[in-house]
């Protein structure tokens, strides 16, 4: 309510940025919780009609039925597993209203806490209908398996699909996701699509719920169909739209600190992106080696048309390889994301706390701030020199009449403490809280500010994953 | 969001009851009524010589089942059935016939018994003996029996 009273009257004071021809897009207030309330009811309902589809395909003489235990629960697993697997797609599918209520943090992060049930699920599924089958047919496990892979319509692809959903989930269990590359294991998960999609037709032609049942096969036609439909619109179609549209090219590539680049990008309409300050986009350089990976990093500007700016520090092979681009690259972008914004803001002050390479966030969000707010910011690094872009934000916060505090140091030095944090924001519960950095950093502000007594609503955040 | 389960929970439950409630509903409006399904066109054999003792026999129309077609051939002398078999049945996949050469001796038994498609079926093979009655009633009524 608060973002939305305000946006107009900010947008009328920034001048020389046409900030109020800004569309409204993602850069416009997040629903009100109702609606998020509203699709959680409508994602229950889903999973509900599911379980009962299974149910209702089932007589009690089925389940006496020698192996009928066992594959009624093959179809419950797989039928729970499938809608479970839709639902982790339509969290990622970019779909402006779930980015909006969520935030591209919330969301992964509801996507990995769900990924371990459709896997096993569907895991579960495969071992029951081999196992019921075999004890109807009275033969073993593995001869009926050999059996269901040689002789039933469309079952070799379902198979080879789960062991491609098995390959990409193991793939981002922490232990192993930690020692691969990061583009690897992106496009592995890109193989969840492949899987879906030629897993599909099994369920059609010989799941019980849908044989001979028409609307429901209809219905889970269509829903899948649509989620299709979405993801195709949402992360790619809109994409490729906005990077024709844009036509971004390197401008400038400058170092602005210990392994820390500024890219300068140059683009047509730039003013025209629905940008709030503290978002990022995928970006893609469209250079030999570059192009098939794209990278998420936040705007460390709000756009200044012609140019928007990213300021990315080299961890990854990526983000060390942006220190080698060419002025001329043509860029793809796919955003802007994040609710790290002032739409989420929820107090008419703030209180922002970054570490490392976050600060870029919050240099980009205190611009964007409205004047009134008054930031505290808190910023925390190892080393002097790691605090890029210090003048500009130093400046920002002067302007704003906020206050500044900068914490080197290593981590017992410098450490950021429920003491240290109160006396740097003695009116905490006031405000808003952002905090931006390291997973870890986020965690450990993040459980502190809960601690001094500030809403969950008030504290926003976005960590920062290699 | 706090009450986020609590939510997922309350449409998990209404969708389950919306689903079994329309379930029930609809099966009790589409349970075939014996003898409803009159109109099949089917292939009759006129036997040797004409008249009430005469054997005659007929092929019922093909049934889809979902998971496979049947039809049911039936042999009556007069108005006694004496055989019936199903002299084309194609499935989609080895447990539909696994299901189906378990079920149709059975059904065989029980029209032999009943002398009529009003048959209980054979549970465990709903489609099957759903599709069996169907293109049996429809050869018996080619053969005006009953």
């Amino acid at each position: 309510m608060n973002a939305r009273q305000a946006s107009p009257a900010r947008s009328a004071r920034v001048p020389g940025r046409q900030a109020a021809r800004r569309p409204a897009g993602s850069g416009s207030p997040a629903p009100r919780s109702g609606y998020a309330g509203a699709a959680l009811v409508v994602a229950g309902v889903g999973l509900g009609a599911t379980t009962a589809l299974t149910i209702t395909a089932e007589t009690a003489g089925q389940l006496a039925a020698p192996g009928g235990l066992a594959t009624f629960g093959g179809n419950l697993t797989g039928m729970v597993g499938t809608y479970l697997a839709l639902m982790m797609v339509l969290l990622v599918s970019r779909i402006p209203f779930i980015e909006r209520v969520l935030g591209q943090d919330g969301l992964l992060r509801w996507h990995r806490r769900l990924a371990p049930w459709p896997i096993s699920l569907l895991i579960a599924h495969a071992v029951l209908i081999t196992a019921g089958y075999a004890q109807a047919a009275r033969t073993g496990p593995w001869h009926e398996a050999g059996t269901l892979l040689r002789s039933y319509p469309d079952m070799l692809t379902a198979t080879v699909g789960l062991a491609l959903i098995c390959l990409a989930g193991s793939i981002s269990v922490r232990a192993i996701r930690r020692r691969v590359r990061r583009e690897i294991w992106w496009n592995v998960h890109l193989f969840i699509y492949l899987a879906l999609a030629i897993s599909f037709a099994h369920v059609i032609v010989l799941g019980p719920s849908f044989v001979g049942h028409p609307l429901t096969q209809v219905v889970w036609s269509a829903a899948w169909a649509g989620t299709a439909g979405l993801v195709l619109t949402y992360r790619v179609g809109l994409p490729v739209l906005r990077s024709f549209r844009h036509r971004l090219r390197v401008a400038e590539v400058r170092t602005e600190g210990p392994g820390v680049v500024t890219v300068l990008c140059h683009g047509r309409q730039v003013d025209r992106l629905a940008v709030s300050g503290g978002q990022f986009f995928f970006w893609r350089f469209l250079t030999r080696g570059m192009w098939w990976q794209a990278h998420p990093y936040t705007l460390s500007e709000l756009p200044r048309p012609p140019y928007l700016r990213l300021t990315v520090k080299g961890v990854g092979d990526h983000s060390s390889a942006l220190a080698r681009l060419k002025p001329g690259t043509r860029v793809a972008i796919e955003g802007p994301y994040g609710v790290f914004t002032r739409h989420s803001q929820r107090h008419p002050r703030a209180a922002l706390i970054a570490a490392g390479i976050g600060v870029t966030s919050v240099r980009a969000l205190l611009e964007d701030l409205p004047r009134g707010t008054r930031p505290v910011v808190v910023l925390r690094a190892a080393r002097r020199e790691d605090l890029v872009l210090g003048t500009e934000i130093a400046d920002l916060v002067k302007r704003r009449g906020g206050q500044l505090h900068e914490l080197t140091g290593d981590r017992t030095e410098a450490s950021i403490d429920q003491h240290s944090l109160r006396r740097l924001v003695p009116d905490i519960k006031d405000r808003d809280v952002y905090v931006c950095g390291p997973e870890g950093f986020v965690t450990e502000i993040v459980a502190l500010a809960r601690w001094l007594g500030v809403p969950d609503e008030a504290i926003h955040h976005e960590a920062y994953a290699l | 969001m706090k009450r986020a389960p609590l939510l997922v929970l309350a449409g998990t439950v209404a969708g389950f009851a919306g689903v079994l409630g329309f379930h029930t509903r609809s099966a009790a409006l589409a349970s075939p009524a014996p003898g409803a399904s009159g109109q099949h066109p089917a292939r009759t054999t006129p036997g040797v010589k004409a008249g009430p003792g005469a054997v005659r026999s007929a092929v019922g129309v093909s049934e889809q089942f979902g998971y496979g077609v049947l039809d049911v051939k039936v042999t009556v002398s007069g108005n006694r059935v004496t055989d019936v078999s199903v002299p084309s049945l194609q499935v989609a996949e080895p447990t539909s016939q696994q299901i189906c050469d378990q079920a149709i001796p059975l059904l065989r038994s029980e029209v032999l018994a009943a002398q009529s498609a009003r048959i209980d079926g054979v549970s465990g093979a709903t489609y099957t003996s759903e599709a069996y009655y169907l293109s049996l009633q429809a050869a018996l009524d080619a053969l005006h029996v009953k």
